[in-house]
């Protein structure tokens, strides 16, 4: 049994030295699948359970009840403290309220820091940690006088670190910490996300521009300007929580921890489209490479299994040998993407960032691991078990002869392409031989394209609906776009060149007979870069009109956006360009090699 | 039939593959000449060099020294571009494997020569038409090559090699992958080619192949080592041969 | 036993019978068991009759016992052997012939062995020449060609050997 280990190990080892550059590029496609992957996972996790883990952290409150001018309702009317008093009382003591905290006083202000000038809602806080939403902070420390705390979501936009001074209401206050909290809507989104009645600009998507900061009770009563813009929100916990959208159907002036998970999901609704179409994208583009690497594995085997037969391997160890080598390079790129991923991915978690889950730790979950090894090993399976089962039913002599799948015959393809000037005839009976792998090629093309022009109509969609103001918001939407059309571009640049590679070095021999009868390396080398670009048009042109469809059925609202043309001739130019690019080095590599080589009878 | 200019003249070739360490002199300073129309044949073991030298003058390789002129014309030192040239005009080759291509029929592997080298696809298959007549394959050339036999798989090739009427035919152990019934259809179609005035350049290490030039050469070790002129009958009568008669 | 292989040992030096009789059975090997101990001598006493060896005189007086007797080769003799080396033709019992001429004339350093392959081949490759031609005449599947078909194929044969012969001698010849 031993023996056996060692000599299906040596075996793989060996196969793999043997031949250095097509081992790379299995594991560079891989590990590229498997990175985009991860990032995909990693950003849609970060936007998935976050909100529950704040309303753990902070001791959320289930409703809040908002009274006189704090959220911004009503035009200002000063609130009595009487009228407070009973607002207090009714409802700490309804039924299925175990527990609250507050009035706590809030108040309109403006913030300015290093040239943003920003509204924000202030609240006035004690120092003492309070039983239901004590706002988690994450940085530096909790408020004390002439200090502020800020909203962790809203920090990150404003750029602002602990121990900044900000003007707040004309006041200059230091920044004493940056916190986290379950009460109120992260930035972008903000308590006027929900019950703002009184015209506040809005901002992108409908949502005004505000932010939260937390000061010392006397700061805020200091904001007070001409009466009336003091309010008042209490938190309150039930014995219920689901119970909360009933209680505050009978209590008016409140709302529920689950209309906020819904403005958060609403807010982030559109990053979370972005990041799923990117993600579905990714996720076919590698599907798209890992299929033609695949496909192409499993017809290599055959003679190797052969051999390993006639010299006695048993069915096992032909399988062993074979399962041996994949599983190798498919773990070692898996655990490449993994990583590669985790690295990338905190970059990009600063969208989900007012809610808990440290920009800086890994987002990456375990079912994120256990899905990325296991596309890893399904992959490497594939490649080497189908072909071992299958061989383990013809009989050895066949396998050894490895006599080639003869490709199908197309007389009407070989018919025109014989009138077409020689690379495109070369190129015509190249696809022909491999259909499917020029189908692979043009999926992924198309996809790329889809991606990039959805993107493009955003960007439209954004500038034509003049949505300057909550330019904060906007950056973190371009940036996340940008993020994804980085990773498509890059996944379908692999993709592009490991085809035309794989196509080069499966096309070697009829590349090398073809030179012999008289082709010359620079038709040859024409040859196989049009037989990669030949399926990339179709792709690039399937790809606009997909991407612009693709993203009015997404923006849910969004008007039918197209962009302007010169940017769409310029994706579809680029994309052709960088196809021939890429393909045009494995072709020209593999045309050069003297054919005598390659046809070698002795 | 045999003119005296040389179609083919090769000076001091050599080819040498590997480094240093472990340098391999495939072909070791061969001079060659064959005149129009000369069948010659080159034998020798295996591994002795022959196969190169055919690449060499195919132009499928190029040499690590010395000349090759082709119809008066230095080729040693062309581009890329113009060996092409070369290959589809000047030179045709056969194959010991044969090397058609699977998916097409035995006339669109006959014409794909022509295509390459620029012939419109009519006359491209008028002419392939023409040759597999020549060849004695008229009612197979929709044929595939797995429904060929191993000898007309090979005179398939040999109609391919003349499409552009190349001046010179390199083929390769043609009879190597044949039985001795394919080996005569083949050998027949050479001497035909030979009446025709076809200048034939024939590595092989089977006699009887051999047997059927004007010229044969022995190689060893990359180097050419004899010479033989094939014209003269033999010594004794074809009576003597099969023991009938004399001792 | 062809008298010619004889003349040519005798070229080497003069030998007794016995003498010869041991070169025969170590270039033969198995392949001699089947040879008559006493034919050579009958051979011997042939070749003495039609001139081409004579007897060494034996010492005064005394007649020597048969096989003491020391032959030699004459002018006649030595003309024959050189006629042998150089003859081409490829008679019935030929590999055995063609093969102790070479020893033989390696042995009696009287010709390159490797020569006399060369010339044998050379004729050979006539003869299949024009063997095959004569097939390549004939209609197919007519008597007449499948006997030419026999010849070609046994001449192929031959000539393999042939080769064989001229690598075993040119090796023999680099190693000395």
């Amino acid at each position: 049994m031993k023996g056996q280990v060692v000599l299906v190990s040596r075996l793989a080892a060996r196969d793999l030295r043997r031949r250095p550059v097509e081992s790379l590029m299995v594991l560079l496609v891989i590990a590229a699948a498997a990175t985009t992957l991860t990032v995909a996972f990693a950003l849609s996790g970060v936007t998935n359970q976050p909100y529950q883990q704040t309303r753990l952290a902070t001791a959320g409150p289930d409703v809040i009840a908002v009274e006189g001018g704090g959220g911004g309702r009503g035009p200002a009317q000063p609130v009595s403290s009487a009228q407070l008093a009973a607002t207090v009382v009714s409802l700490t003591t309804a039924p299925g309220v175990t527990a609250h905290s507050g009035p706590y006083p809030t108040s309109l202000s403006v913030i300015r820091f290093r040239g943003h000038t920003v509204d924000v809602v202030a609240e006035g806080r004690d120092r003492a940690p309070a039983s239901v939403d004590q706002p988690k902070v994450t940085q530096g420390g909790w408020i004390r006088p002439g200090a502020v705390v800020i909203e962790r979501g809203f920090a990150d936009a404003l750029g602002v670190h602990v121990g900044d001074n900000v003007r707040l209401g004309g006041r200059s206050f230091r920044v004493a910490g940056i916190a986290v909290t379950a009460a109120v809507p992260p930035y972008p989104s903000s308590l006027c996300h929900i019950v703002c009645s009184f015209p506040v600009p809005k901002g992108s998507f409908g949502v005004p521009n505000m932010g939260l900061v937390w000061l010392t009770r006397s700061a805020v009563a200091g904001f007070a300007g001409s009466g009336s813009n003091i309010g008042y929100l209490l938190n309150l916990k039930l014995a219920n929580p689901a119970q909360a959208p009933a209680f505050a159907a009978q209590h008016p002036g409140t709302f529920t921890w689950q209309s906020i998970q819904s403005a958060i999901n609403a807010l982030i609704g559109i990053e979370q489209v972005a990041l799923g179409f990117g993600g579905w994208l990714i996720g076919l583009l590698a599907l798209a490479g890992l299929g033609v690497l695949v496909g192409r594995r499993m017809t290599e085997q055959a003679r190797r299994i052969g051999l390993l037969k006639a010299v006695g391997a048993t069915p096992m160890t032909v399988a062993g040998v074979l399962l041996f080598e994949h599983i190798a390079l498919a773990l070692a790129a898996a655990t490449v993407g993994l990583v590669a991923g985790s690295s990338i991915a905190p970059l990009l978690t600063g969208t989900g960032a007012g809610l808990v889950g440290a920009p800086g730790a890994p987002s990456i979950s375990v079912s994120t691991v256990i899905i990325i090894a296991v596309i890893a090993l399904a992959v490497a399976t594939v490649s080497s078990l189908v072909p071992a089962i299958r061989a383990a039913r013809t009989s050895t002599v066949s396998a050894l002869a490895d006599a080639p799948r003869v490709p199908r015959r197309r007389p009407m393809l070989t018919a025109v392409s014989a009138r077409l000037p020689v690379p495109l005839l070369l190129a015509l009976r190249q696809l022909s031989r491999r259909p499917r792998r020029a189908l692979l090629n043009a999926i992924s093309i198309a996809v790329t394209v889809t991606g990039i022009v959805a993107i493009l109509a955003n960007y439209a969609h954004i500038s034509s609906a003049n949505l300057t103001i909550s330019n904060l918001k906007v950056d973190r939407l371009n940036e996340l776009t940008a993020i994804i059309t980085v990773m498509l571009i890059i996944l379908a640049a692999v993709n592009t060149t490991f085809i035309a590679w794989a196509t080069a070095a499966d096309g070697r021999f009829s590349s090398a007979l073809e030179r012999a009868l008289g082709a010359t390396a620079g038709q040859v080398t024409a040859g196989l870069s049009m037989a990669a670009l030949l399926p990339a048009l179709p792709g690039a042109i399937i790809g606009i009109p997909l991407g612009i469809e693709v993203y009015h059925l997404l923006g849910s609202g969004t008007p039918l956006t197209v962009p302007p043309a010169w940017q769409l001739a310029g994706v579809f130019l680029s994309t052709l360009l960088a196809v021939t690019v890429l393909t045009a080095i494995p072709s020209r590599l593999s045309a050069r090699r003297p054919p005598a080589r390659i046809l070698q009878t002795e | 039939m045999i003119s005296m200019r040389p179609v083919l003249r090769a000076s001091g070739l050599c080819k040498t593959f590997g480094s240093e360490a472990a340098l391999v002199r495939a072909v070791d300073g061969v001079d060659l000449d064959v005149a129009t129309g000369e069948t010659v044949a080159i034998m020798g073991p295996s591994g002795c060099g022959k196969s190169t030298l055919l690449h060499l003058l195919g132009g499928l390789e190029r040499p690590s020294a010395g000349e090759i002129e082709l119809a008066g014309k230095t080729v040693t030192d062309s581009s890329e571009r113009a060996l092409a040239h070369l290959r589809r005009s000047a030179v045709g080759f056969v194959f010991q494997g044969f090397y058609l291509m699977d998916e097409l029929t035995a006339i669109e592997n006959v014409e794909l020569p022509g295509l390459l080298a620029g012939r419109s696809p009519r006359a491209a298959r008028a002419r392939a038409r023409e040759l597999l007549e020549q060849v004695g394959l008229a009612d197979r050339t929709g044929f595939l090559p797995s429904a060929l036999s191993g000898g007309q798989r090979q005179r398939v090739a040999i109609a391919r090699a003349l499409i552009n009427r190349p001046i010179i035919v390199l083929a390769d152990e043609p009879t190597g992958n044949l039985d001795s019934t394919a080996t005569v259809e083949v050998l027949r179609l050479f001497e035909a080619l030979h009446e025709s005035g076809q200048t034939l350049v024939i590595v092989t290490h089977e006699q009887r192949v051999a047997a059927t030039a004007d010229r044969l050469i022995s190689m060893r070790d990359g180097v050419f080592v004899d010479e033989m002129r094939m014209t003269g009958g033999s010594r004794g009568d074809l009576g003597q041969l099969i023991g009938l008669g004399g001792e | 036993m062809q008298q010619e292989v004889v003349l040519a040992l005798l070229a080497k030096e003069p030998s007794q019978g016995y003498q010869l009789r041991a070169r025969l059975d170590e270039a033969l090997g198995p392949l001699g068991e089947g040879l008559n101990a006493g034919h050579i001598y009958v051979t011997l006493g042939r070749l003495e009759k039609t001139g081409m060896v004579a007897l060494e005189e034996p010492p005064q007086g005394r007649t020597q016992r048969a096989d003491r007797k020391i032959y030699h080769l004459t002018p006649a003799g030595q003309e024959r052997v050189f006629q042998w080396l150089s003859e081409v033709s490829w008679s019935r019992p030929h590999l055995a012939e063609f093969h102790l001429k070479l020893v033989a004339a390696a042995q009696a350093g009287l010709a390159d062995p490797v020569s006399i392959v060369d010339a044998q081949r050379r004729e050979m490759l006539r003869r299949l020449r024009d063997a095959q031609r004569a097939a390549m005449e004939e209609p197919d599947h007519s008597d007449a060609a499948l006997l030419l078909e026999g010849v070609v194929l046994r001449l192929q044969a031959d000539l393999r050997w042939l080769e064989a012969c001229e690598r075993n001698w040119i090796g023999r010849r680099e190693r000395s």
